[in-house]
Order: C-alpha cells, then sequence, then structure tokens
C-alpha cells in the first residue's frame, strides 16, 4: 500500500538502452594489414640500405645515374644514384648506394674503377661491357676505417688483392720499354705483371712493383735476379753476336725475366716486397756476384785498338774479369809512352769453376788480398803468368786480356806491394804475326835473286850448246847416210818388181781360167765325183739286199 | 533541393537491396529479411562509412609503396633496371613522348589518387551531414564507381608484358612489387565504393536521421 499514489505517467520512463555495439568492426583489419605490409617493406629497405659513398673520377665514361652499378667480383654491390661535376669541373663525383652486406667493403683504401672494354697490347679485357653497359669495379682494401669518399683510379689495377702471389720492388736506371702490365717471364712463362712504377725521389732511378703470381713466387729466392727481357736483346762484343728474347708480347710491349743463377746455392724464398736491382739484360744479370775485386794494371807497348771498357779478362780462357780503364802511360824522363790498361779480377770468379774439395782452400785464398797477390806473384815468377792482348773475335776485331802461361818468359821486375800491382806482359799474337810475315817477306827480301838470275843465264847457254850439238849430230845423219838409203831403197823396188812378176806368172800357170793346171784339177775333181756317185748306188743296194753281198746281184729290182 | 520528399526511410519501410521490393520492417533495429528474395533487409547498408573508410585508408597505406616500389624489371644482357610508375612517367616525358607520359601519369598516378580523395570526400561530409551539392556528390560517386573497373588497365599491361616478354638471355620483364600494391589500391577502392551507401548523402537534413554509424 502505497500511503501517495504515484501518478504512473509523471514517472520518468526508463529507458532500453541496446547493448552499444562499439566493437571495431572486422574490416578494420584490412587497413591494419596494408599497414603492416607497407611498414614491412619500408623497414626491410631501410635495414638493407647500406651507406652512400662518393668517388671523384677525372672521366666517368659511360657511367648513368640509376644505371651504373658496382661490382665487385662480378656481384652487385652498389648502384650509381647521381654523377656530377666536381672541383672547377675538372673532375666527376659520382654518388652510389651501396648494398647493405657490402657496407663492411667500403674502407678508406678501397679502389674503384671504371670498367669499359680495354684492348692493350697484353690483352682485351671488358668485353662483356659492350652489351651490358660500363659499370664500376671494386677491389677490396687493407684498412680496417671506414670510408665513405674515394677518389677512382684511371686503369683498373693489374692484380686483384685477393690474388694469391707477392709483390716484389725492382730497382732500375730506367724503364726501358716497360710498363703497367708487362709481362714478367720465370723460364720463358709469364708468372706475373708489372702493377706500378715511380721515379725515385731524386730522380736517379725508377722503381718497378712487380706481382709473381703464387706458385711461382716461390721461385723468386733471395739470390734471384731479374733483367729487363724487353724487345731484342743484341749484343755484339768479343762473345760475339748474342740475341735473345722472350716473347713475341714482351717483344711489343717489353717484359721483365728473373731466374736464380746457377752457381747459387739453393736459398730461402724471398719475402714479399724484397727490392731487387734490375739488370739491364741476362748477362749482367747472371754473373757472379764479385764481392771480391783485385785491380791489376797492365802496361802494354802496342796498339790497344779494340780494347774497351769492359772487354772480359780472361784465364786459361775463362772469364776471370774485365776492363775497367784503357788509358796511356806516360813516363816523362824517358818520354815513353805506353799503353797503359787496368783490369779488375773477380778471383771468386775462377774459385767458383774449381772442385768442391778445392774451392774451400781456394776461397780461403781470395778472401785475402795479401794471399791473392801472393798467389800471382807465385804464378808470374814460377809459372810465367803473363797478360796478353788478344783478338776476341776475328768479325768485331775486339780485343780481351788473356792471362796465360809463357813458361819460357824471365822472371820479372813487379813491386806487388802496390795497391794495384802491375803483371807483366807478353807482346799480343796479332802482331806477333805481323812480324812474321814481315821476316817472311824480308827473307824472300834477302833471296839472290841476281846470283840466280845469272846462274840461270848460264844454264840456258850451255842448253842452247847442246841443242845445236843435237842439230850438228842430225846434219851429220842426213849427209853421211842419204846416198846409201837411196840405193838400197833403188834396190829394194827392183826386188819387189821381180816379186810382182813371180807372182803374175804364178797367177797365169795356176789360177788362170785356161791354165792347164786348172783343167787338170777340174777333170780330176770330175772323176771323183763320178765315183762317189757309185759308190752311193752300192751302198743304197747293200742297204736294201744285203744278201747280195753273199748271194750276188739279182735281177729281180723292187 | 526539397528535402520534404516522401523516402521510403521516412515513411518507416524499408527497401530490400537485393531485388528492391518495398517491404515493412519487423522493427526499426531489426529489420528483419526481405519476404520476397529473404535477402537480410537494412535501411541502409550496414556499417557503409566505417567499411568504407577502413577500405579507404587501407588503399591509401597501398598507393604508397605502389608508387615507391619497382612495377616492372626490365633484363637487358645481363643488367636488370627496375622502374617505378614515376620513373616511367619521367622517362616518357624526357625522352620526348609527352602525351604518353601524361597518359600514364593520369590513369596510373592521378585516377587513383583522386578515387581516394573523392571516397574520402564523400564520407567526410557524409558524417559532417553536409546538405549542400548533394547532385554533384552523388554524381561524384558514380564517376568514382564508373572509373574504379578500367584501373585494372595498368595490372593487366604490366602482367601481360611479363608474359610477354620472355626471350630468356637477350631480354626479359619481371614483375615488381609495386604492382600488387597498386592492384591493392585498385581493389580496395572499387570495393571501397561499392560500400558506400549514396543514399547515405541524401539523408542529411531529413528528420529521420539514419544510424550512420
Amino acid at each position: 500500500m502505497l500511503p501517495d499514489p504515484i501518478d504512473r505517467a509523471t514517472l520518468p520512463r526508463a529507458t532500453l538502452t541496446p547493448p552499444r555495439r562499439r566493437r571495431i568492426s572486422a574490416i578494420w583489419l584490412i587497413p591494419l594489414i596494408a599497414a603492416a605490409v607497407a611498414i614491412g617493406i619500408a623497414v626491410n629497405r631501410i635495414m638493407n640500405e647500406g651507406p652512400t659513398i662518393t668517388i671523384v673520377f677525372s672521366s666517368a665514361e659511360g657511367v648513368e645515374a640509376g644505371k651504373t652499378f658496382i661490382k665487385y667480383k662480378d656481384v652487385k654491390i652498389g648502384q650509381v644514384t647521381a654523377v656530377e661535376l666536381y672541383q672547377e669541373y675538372s673532375k666527376v663525383m659520382v654518388t652510389a648506394r651501396i648494398d647493405k652486406h657490402a657496407a663492411g667493403l667500403m674502407v678508406e683504401d678501397a679502389n674503384f674503377w671504371v670498367v669499359a672494354p680495354r684492348v692493350t697490347l697484353s690483352g682485351v679485357s671488358g668485353l662483356g661491357t659492350l652489351l651490358a653497359g660500363n659499370y664500376i669495379g671494386f677491389e677490396q682494401g687493407h684498412a680496417n676505417r671506414a670510408g665513405r669518399r674515394f677518389v677512382g683510379l684511371e686503369v683498373p689495377p693489374a692484380v686483384t688483392i685477393d690474388q694469391p702471389g707477392r709483390q716484389f720492388q725492382l730497382k732500375a736506371d730506367d724503364m726501358g720499354s716497360l710498363g703497367i702490365g708487362s709481362p714478367l717471364y720465370f723460364r720463358r712463362l709469364q708468372v706475373g705483371q708489372v702493377i706500378a712504377y715511380a721515379l725515385a725521389d731524386d730522380g736517379k732511378s725508377v722503381s718497378i712493383r712487380v706481382f709473381v703470381n703464387a706458385p711461382y713466387d716461390r721461385f723468386v729466392g733471395t739470390d734471384t735476379r731479374f733483367w729487363n727481357a724487353s724487345g731484342v736483346d743484341v749484343s755484339l762484343g768479343a762473345g760475339g753476336l748474342d740475341l735473345r728474347t722472350q716473347s713475341l708480347v714482351s717483344l711489343l710491349i717489353g717484359g721483365i725475366a728473373f731466374e736464380s743463377p746457377g752457381f747459387a746455392a739453393t736459398s730461402e724464398p724471398a719475402a714479399a716486397g724484397s727490392a731487387f736491382p734490375l739488370y739491364g739484360d741476362r748477362t749482367t744479370a747472371m754473373k757472379q756476384p764479385d764481392t771480391i775485386a783485385r785491380s791489376y794494371v797492365l802496361y802494354f807497348s802496342e796498339s790497344l785498338r779494340g780494347l774497351s771498357v769492359g772487354a772480359p779478362l780472361t784465364l786459361l780462357g775463362l772469364p776471370a774479369g774485365e776492363v775497367t780503364q784503357v788509358g796511356v802511360d806516360l813516363d816523362p824522363v824517358k818520354l815513353a809512352v805506353r799503353g797503359r790498361v787496368e783490369v779488375v779480377a773477380y778471383p771468386e770468379r775462377i774459385v767458383a769453376r774449381l772442385q768442391t774439395q778445392q774451392s774451400a782452400a781456394g776461397q780461403a785464398i781470395v778472401q785475402s788480398e795479401q794471399a791473392t797477390h801472393a798467389v800471382f806473384k807465385r804464378l808470374v815468377e814460377e809459372r810465367g803468368l803473363r797478360a796478353q792482348l788478344r783478338s776476341g773475335s776475328l768479325l768485331t776485331g775486339q780485343l780481351l786480356v788473356a792471362l796465360d802461361f809463357f813458361p819460357e818468359a824471365g822472371k820479372p821486375d813487379v813491386d806487388w806491394t802496390q795497391a794495384t800491382p802491375a803483371i807483366p806482359t807478353v807482346p799480343s799474337t796479332v802482331p806477333d804475326l805481323e812480324a812474321k810475315v814481315t821476316a817472311i817477306l824480308a827473307k824472300i827480301d834477302a833471296l839472290p835473286f841476281k846470283a840466280i838470275g845469272a846462274d840461270l843465264k848460264k844454264v840456258i847457254e850451255s842448253l842452247d850448246k847442246t841443242l845445236k850439238d843435237v842439230n850438228k849430230a842430225v846434219n851429220r845423219i842426213d849427209t853421211g847416210l842419204t846416198p846409201e838409203l837411196v840405193s838400197t831403197v833403188t834396190d829394194l823396188r827392183r826386188a819387189l818388181d821381180s816379186a810382182d812378176r813371180l807372182i803374175k806368172s804364178t797367177d797365169a800357170t795356176l789360177l788362170g781360167e785356161d791354165a792347164p793346171g786348172q783343167i787338170q784339177l777340174r777333170d780330176a775333181l770330175e772323176e771323183i765325183a763320178g765315183a762317189a756317185r757309185a759308190v752311193r748306188g752300192l751302198s743304197d743296194y747293200l742297204e736294201r739286199q744285203p744278201a747280195s753281198l753273199i748271194r750276188g746281184k739279182t735281177e729281180k729290182t723292187p | 533541393m526539397t528535402i520534404s520528399a516522401l523516402t521510403a526511410a521516412r515513411a518507416g519501410l524499408v527497401s530490400c537491396g537485393t531485388c528492391g521490393l518495398l517491404a515493412a520492417p519487423t522493427s526499426p533495429a531489426a529489420p528483419g529479411h526481405c519476404p520476397r528474395c529473404g535477402a537480410r533487409l537494412a535501411a541502409r547498408r550496414r556499417g557503409s562509412v566505417e567499411t568504407t573508410w577502413a577500405l579507404v585508408i587501407a588503399a591509401a597505406i597501398c598507393y604508397v609503396p605502389a608508387n615507391l616500389l619497382p612495377v616492372l624489371g626490365t633484363t637487358t644482357l645481363g643488367s636488370t633496371e627496375y622502374d617505378t610508375i614515376m620513373g616511367g612517367v619521367v622517362f616518357l616525358f624526357t625522352s620526348g613522348s609527352w602525351p604518353l607520359a601524361l597518359i600514364v601519369l593520369i590513369a596510373s598516378v592521378m585516377v587513383p589518387l583522386g578515387k581516394l580523395l573523392a571516397l574520402a570526400y564523400l564520407l567526410i561530409t557524409v558524417q559532417r551531414g553536409s546538405v549542400a551539392s548533394n547532385r554533384e556528390r552523388t554524381r561524384l560517386y558514380h564517376l568514382v564507381v564508373f572509373i574504379g573497373r578500367w584501373s585494372m588497365l595498368d595490372v593487366f599491361v604490366d602482367t601481360f608484358t611479363v608474359a610477354l616478354v620472355q626471350l630468356s638471355p637477350l631480354m626479359s620483364v619481371q614483375p615488381g612489387a609495386g604492382v600488387v600494391f597498386f592492384a591493392a589500391v585498385v581493389v580496395l577502392t572499387m570495393i571501397a565504393a561499392e560500400s558506400f551507401d549514396p543514399r547515405l548523402i541524401w539523408d542529411a537534413g531529413t528528420e529521420t536521421e539514419p544510424d550512420v554509424a
């Protein structure tokens, strides 16, 4: 019961609120998925984006923004995004974006270069770019610090950093015909190449860097000799004409060859970057390293024409040194002028040719100057060692200095205490020959041609007389014998005539047609023929009728 | 523009969205099903604005990668080049064929963008209950629906090129990721245009405020 009835109509009515479906419609998943995918791609892009680098080239041949790639080992590691001029329009600056995976390669000393088709004498490279367009080549560096600004190379590096092998430094007087890429030969096999060269700071030499590919680099030992094998090496010396070349390529673009000399003991391989001298030719390179040199002076009183500095000094024909100076010596008192030749002997060269048992003793001798001089002194005084000029080559007329033994030579007077002792000389065989010819001529000259002439005249006169006597004898025979000979001949003719007649009469009596002998003979022959016929008839009959011999001839005839 | 015109909504009736039968709903909250075709009845498309918004936003998101990512990769003799839509437009323009560049620019860049803007404009005006230029907005809606079916042309050309140009060592064409997004933009805007109920344009200013949520 309610005390105060409520007017229900005036009461506020409760509202029926439908449950608000405020849940988010499933359709919103679509933009969420789209956003997720788009953000995912964007994040992926950003994550994969590597550094942006700039490379300065002096010319960007065929490099285009957005089209040129940077490739390392033929793998794309980046793309050029912009190409613009730089530094007062003198250079080209290429901006490139590097892929994330290659970002670690961008170190300070990395190299870049434009790969374009390249035709050089040593080969053709980059042909693939003819179709696919140029690209930027990349070469790893050693540095640890990352780099973002690089200076591009003008030519591709000759060897890549990861190519197995070693570099060596060569020092030469000049470049010759060498250049980057010039081949390096070992036993005429190309094993490397020239990768760089630079002029020394003082401008007096060039330093050439060569790269020897593995496994050939182990043949470069500490004693290996390098020489310039450029072109044709023609040398015309006392040794005759010598012509050497490595290959046709080296003929055109030059080359370097190396070899370890045979006399060298097996040496350990040279360390990378070792420096070697570059010799001008093989002969020079392969010479024994002449660490010990003994100088001597020789005085010649003959022409030194044909003897040049560098001419060989031989001992028993083996190379033992060389001529270092050719000059004259003037005695101011006696005004005597004679040729003075300074030679340097490398005793090691002779020792190198000794037997192994003897070489140790030889080495001991050559190490000391006194010992060497002492040996020389004994050789000169006891064995007659003398220096002599000899013709090295008849073709060129080059002379060489030969040390040889002339036991008949007397004991000379040599001051062995001097730094450069004078080895006594003997006149060369070339002037000797001349002297001999002269002597022969003199002898001919000395012949008594006049006496010989007189004798000859006498002989001829007596010969004449003899001939006259012969003539006289013939005349005597003529006058004394001829009349008798004539009568003899007449008699002989008469005798012949009578013989002739005799023969003719014989002819008439015996052989003529009507000669009585002839007729008789014919009759006799006819008789014999008749007798023969009768005998034949008889024999025929007897053959048929043998019985008739007993019984007599029958009348019946067959 | 008379806003006093009789509408089904004002009369408390619902037009079937499928067969067009005008029927009395069982209740305004739950209109029931069409007695003729059995389709579910609704005074306005359910969640039209929300769905359209969602699709428009999704399409707008996809529009960004569609233009940034390459749509086509051309491999010529070993070197592959990827091109975006704008890259193609720039290439065509710089190589002198500016009419072609203009066509590509309009068809592939401006039109999708225009559709997105148009839908967004329609949605905003509907939500703000704008009563101005209803006829023009309806015309805009029809234009968006009409253009929608032609927008797949780019995707069509792209796929055809990829399928035809496969001369393997010499030249080949690969599709880029961008074309997928481009197709997504086109498809999403088409669905968004379909899910938008143009009758909402005319609802503003009438007595019966429909549930626009």
